[in-house]
């Protein structure tokens, strides 16, 4: 069972995606006693958001996913550096990036336009204030008009993620994860803002209680029709909850497409190996993971990263950089043995 | 070791000056053996003569050579808070490690006897140490009642890490390959013990020579080996600085100010380098 | 000699929270049962969420906590009557553990190889003829590994997967009977998961060594587990062989834990948008 948003074709300007990333590069810098590194943990990435989506980011370790949703949500220091590239949001023109713009601006748009629920967010609640005060510091300056009103506005808040009004009167240490995470959820959405990144939302959380968290976090999208970027190494949650999955390796983007897509018919090798050593319950074939180690972010292989462990690998691959194509419409994949090794 | 301390002079600023400090006292320590003057000896050179191409630093009212003296005195001083910091530090090791590691019953004795020694007041009881030995009291004795006195509050700081270590699961993996718990607190433990113990090491230094220069000028030491507390005892029986011989207490005081700032500076960058985090950062790879 | 290879008898563990007279006991583990055969190796799974009580019980058979009642019995021997160094030994010899986190696993100061041929030369050493570097590296090849790519290496220079194969082999070193495994791959990429569960299921078909396997993941569970019990809040709700109690769990905590299990699959017919966009009319009215 999958949850996913109405389709329905909107006014002209949903066209316009609301998150656009040109050609990033962030690298990690360090000169430690005369030894310089450069992990190179996104080295190029180019995708858009629409709006009212779900997009997923997949990719296990030293994919570079956390690196890019850091960048993406302003979070850069040092020995983080952006090395080039863009990352445009619809509502904050002209910056190439919430690095590079004004901290005023940047102020005025965060909660309200852009939001971030980032791992662990259930451990940031104030243990010694009840919740009703963390949504009086963070929400009330945003929302305004009198106590009262702004209460009744968090309780009905609060009801989209399915808790109670007597969660505001409650500590953080009383509520379980499943709640602290769901409060974190409602903090974080209660300015209706447009655009949610979400790293790891529920891998602390038990089985049970995650898929009711990811069933409101849907729900939440929904109802105040936001975009979503969801980050997560499970790629179950990715089925469960996202229109749109991009798979990440080794600080690229290897394949873009609709989840289902992804899932039934995947076309980079890596991919293909990825989904079909996912045990199911009730499938009894034997499966074979991937070979190798993930790649070195410091000394990357050269060309196509994925090289040294594809299955498919030819001449090309060592030496050129294969281009993200669009292979079947809305699927785009960066393979020269998908695409076919012409030079771009 | 040639390679680490490349690195750090290359790359740390703390250190280089730390090195030209510590250098420059550990130099007049040196010339102690190029003395012309026994250091017990007095009248052996005109008194009172203030800092002159002569007597570089001066002479003081008891017909020593400052700088001579100064010489064996830092020479003194040094050897002195080292024997201290070794010892202790030996001691805040072996009880802090055992009494992290093995918990229960030997934990809680252990620790009984470490509280009662934090509790301690150092100086009266060194007073009365001295009361009691009188004449007796040579250095080296006092050196080994204050080691004796000194490891309690960082054994206690050694526990602690060594309980956290245990909790790890790489205690466990060593446990299971076989090792011993000897080889598990030296091999396995150890390594994160050593920042601690090298800072805790200049501290106590610090310290020692602190109380040491504390008692020589109350008169409670040996006044008659020099000693930088021995220099400033005899200043002021002499009152120098009213007679306005201010060269001879002046220059033993820069010199132990020399030397505290020089072990500062000393241990805090060598403590950042040994720390394991970015120890990480330079062995391998950089994640 | 008995025929059980492993035998869990009863086994209880409270633990108390609070001070002396006010304390509150919590059963961690309460009243767990099982056998593992002696003669038919397999991989024997426990179940359970957070709180469990998994962990604790792994615990108690790999002898790191007692129990507060129950008997634990490795081999025909009590575990609670071991008491010198021998006997400690002897039983590190025949169990060994692999941990949940691969970075934790090794101290991040100290070189691999040095956990390799520590447990060599205490358990391995007399039986063997060969060199210390021949039997490590057979080892290792075992695992899909080699001595060259492991000697001098730190274990950050390594991955999750490769980490958990070096454990592995460490603890196939002692050619022990029983490996109890916590949580082994949950802190593996997916795509390295698999070759790790596999090598379980090739210790327990070529060289007869039995598992038990701890996880939360229903999923991993029923890809390499002959068989399982679930336990919630310290007691065994549901227990039998892996296929049948997953494929169709009886318990309703067993249900609910099943269907909490996410697929990674999107069935087809399911309306997935590729174009995502909602009905933005309506949304902007409601923006503040």
């Amino acid at each position: 069972m999958t949850i996913a948003p109405a389709t329905q074709a909107g006014p002209s300007d949903s066209a316009r995606p609301i998150l656009t990333v040109c050609d990033l590069k962030a690298y990690y810098r360090t000169n430690h006693y005369g030894i310089k590194r450069d992990v190179k943990a996104v080295d190029g990435i180019s995708l858009t958001v629409r709006r009212g989506e779900i997009y997923g980011l997949a990719g296990e370790s030293s994919s570079g996913k956390t690196t890019l949703i850091k960048t993406i949500a302003g979070a850069i220091r040092p020995p983080m550096e952006v090395v080039t590239g863009s990352v445009e949001f619809a509502f904050l023109p002209g910056y190439d990036g919430l690095h590079r713009a004004p901290p005023a601006e940047v102020a005025r748009i965060r909660w309200r336009r852009l939001s971030c629920i980032m791992q662990g967010s259930m451990n940031v609640l104030n243990p010694v204030r009840r919740i009703r005060s963390s949504f009086v510091d963070f929400a009330y300056p945003h929302i305004g008009g009198d106590r009262a009103q702004f209460e009744q506005k968090v309780v009905a808040h609060l009801a989209r993620v399915r808790l109670e009004a007597s969660v505001l009167d409650a500590y953080p240490r009383e509520l379980s994860g499943g709640m602290r995470q769901r409060v974190t959820l409602a903090l974080a959405t209660i300015c209706r803002p447009e655009f949610i990144i979400a790293d790891e939302p529920t891998t602390a959380l038990d089985v049970v209680v995650q898929k009711e968290v990811l069933g409101v976090i849907g729900g939440l999208q929904r109802e105040i029709g936001a975009s979503v970027m969801l980050v997560t190494h499970d790629m179950g949650v990715h089925a469960y909850l996202t229109n749109r999955l991009g798979i990440m390796y080794a600080g690229r983007l290897v394949e873009e497409a609709a989840t289902g897509e992804i899932f039934r018919n995947p076309l980079h090798p890596y991919t293909k190996r990825l989904i079909s050593s996912l045990p199911r319950i009730g499938d009894d074939t034997p499966r074979r993971g991937l070979e190798g180690a993930p790649p070195n972010l410091a000394d990357p292989p050269s060309g196509c990263r994925f090289h040294p462990r594809c299955p498919l690998a030819m001449e090309v691959c060592r030496h050129q950089v294969p281009a993200m194509l669009e292979s079947a419409p809305s699927h785009r994949v960066a393979c020269f043995a998908v695409n076919g090794d012409d030079r771009a | 070791m040639a390679a680490i301390l490349r690195d750090l002079l290359r790359h740390n600023a703390e250190f280089r000056i730390g090195v030209l400090l510590v250098g420059s006292v550990l130099l007049l320590s040196v010339l102690a053996s190029f003395s012309p003057f026994p250091p017990e000896n007095v009248y052996v050179v005109p008194p009172d003569l203030p800092p002159s191409s002569t007597y570089w630093f001066g002479t003081t009212s008891r017909g020593q050579d400052v700088f001579w003296q100064l010489t064996f005195a830092i020479r003194n001083t040094l050897l002195f808070g080292c024997i201290v910091a070794i010892i202790s530090r030996l001691l805040a090791l072996v009880i802090g490690l055992l009494s992290g590691y093995s918990g229960g019953w030997i934990d809680r004795a252990l620790m009984s006897v470490n509280d009662t020694f934090i509790v301690m007041p150092l100086l009266p009881i060194l007073v009365l140490f001295y009361f009691v030995m009188r004449d007796r009291m040579s250095w080296l004795m006092l050196a080994l009642i204050m080691a004796g006195l000194g490891w309690a509050y960082d054994a206690r700081l050694i526990r602690s890490v060594a309980m956290s270590l245990k909790t790890r699961e790489f205690t466990q993996t060593s446990l299971f390959s076989g090792m011993s718990t000897r080889q598990i607190l030296v091999q396995e433990h150890l390594p994160y013990v050593m920042p601690i113990v090298f800072s805790s090491a200049m501290n106590n230094m610090v310290w020692s020579i602190g109380l040491e220069v504390t008692l020589a000028v109350l008169g409670f030491t040996d006044i008659n080996r020099p000693s930088i507390g021995g220099m400033i005892y005899w200043a002021n029986q002499h009152t120098a600085m009213v007679a306005g011989v201010w060269w001879w207490i002046a220059f033993p005081t820069i010199a132990v100010v020399m030397t505290f700032v020089g072990l500062f500076l000393l241990a805090i960058s060598t403590n950042q380098y040994i720390d394991p985090r970015s120890r990480l950062g330079r062995v391998g790879d950089v994640t | 000699m008995s025929e059980a290879l492993l035998n869990v008898s009863r086994v209880s563990k409270t633990f108390v929270r609070g001070g002396l007279l006010s304390g509150e006991r919590i059963a961690a583990v309460d009243d767990v049962s099982f056998q593992l055969d002696a003669h038919r190796p397999e991989i024997f799974t426990i179940a359970g969420e957070s709180g469990s009580g998994k962990t604790t019980l792994s615990r108690m058979i790999l002898n790191i906590e007692a129990p507060s009642s129950g008997r634990v019995s490795f081999d025909g021997v009590d575990l609670a009557t071991i008491r010198t160094a021998a006997g400690r030994m002897d039983f590190m010899r025949k169990v060994q553990p692999i941990f949940q986190n691969p970075f934790e696993s090794f101290n991040p100061l100290k070189r691999l190889d040095r956990y390799l041929f520590a447990t060599y030369r205490r358990f391995a050493a007399a039986a063997r003829q060969a060199t210390p570097e021949s039997a490590v590296d057979e080892t290792l090849r075992k695992v899909g590994l080699s001595l060259q790519e492991v000697s001098r290496r730190y274990p950050h220079e390594l991955s999750g997967g490769q980490l958990q194969r070096i454990a592995l082999a460490r603890a196939l070193l002692s050619s022990p009977r029983l490996i109890v495994a916590d949580e082994p791959v949950s802190m593996i990429d997916a795509s390295l998961r698999i070759s790790v569960l596999n090598l379980f299921k090739t210790l327990r078909d070529d060289l007869g060594i039995s598992t038990i396997y701890v996880t939360h993941d229903l999923a991993t569970a029923y890809y390499a587990s002959d068989r399982i019990i679930i336990m919630q809040r310290g007691r065994v709700v549901e227990a039998g062989d892996a296929r049948t109690v997953l494929k169709a769990p009886q318990h309703p905590y067993s249900r609910r834990l099943r269907d909490a299990v996410l697929l990674p699959d999107v069935p087809d017919g399911a309306v997935d948008a590729s174009d995502g966009a909602i009905d933005l009319a309506n949304a902007s009215e409601r923006r503040t």
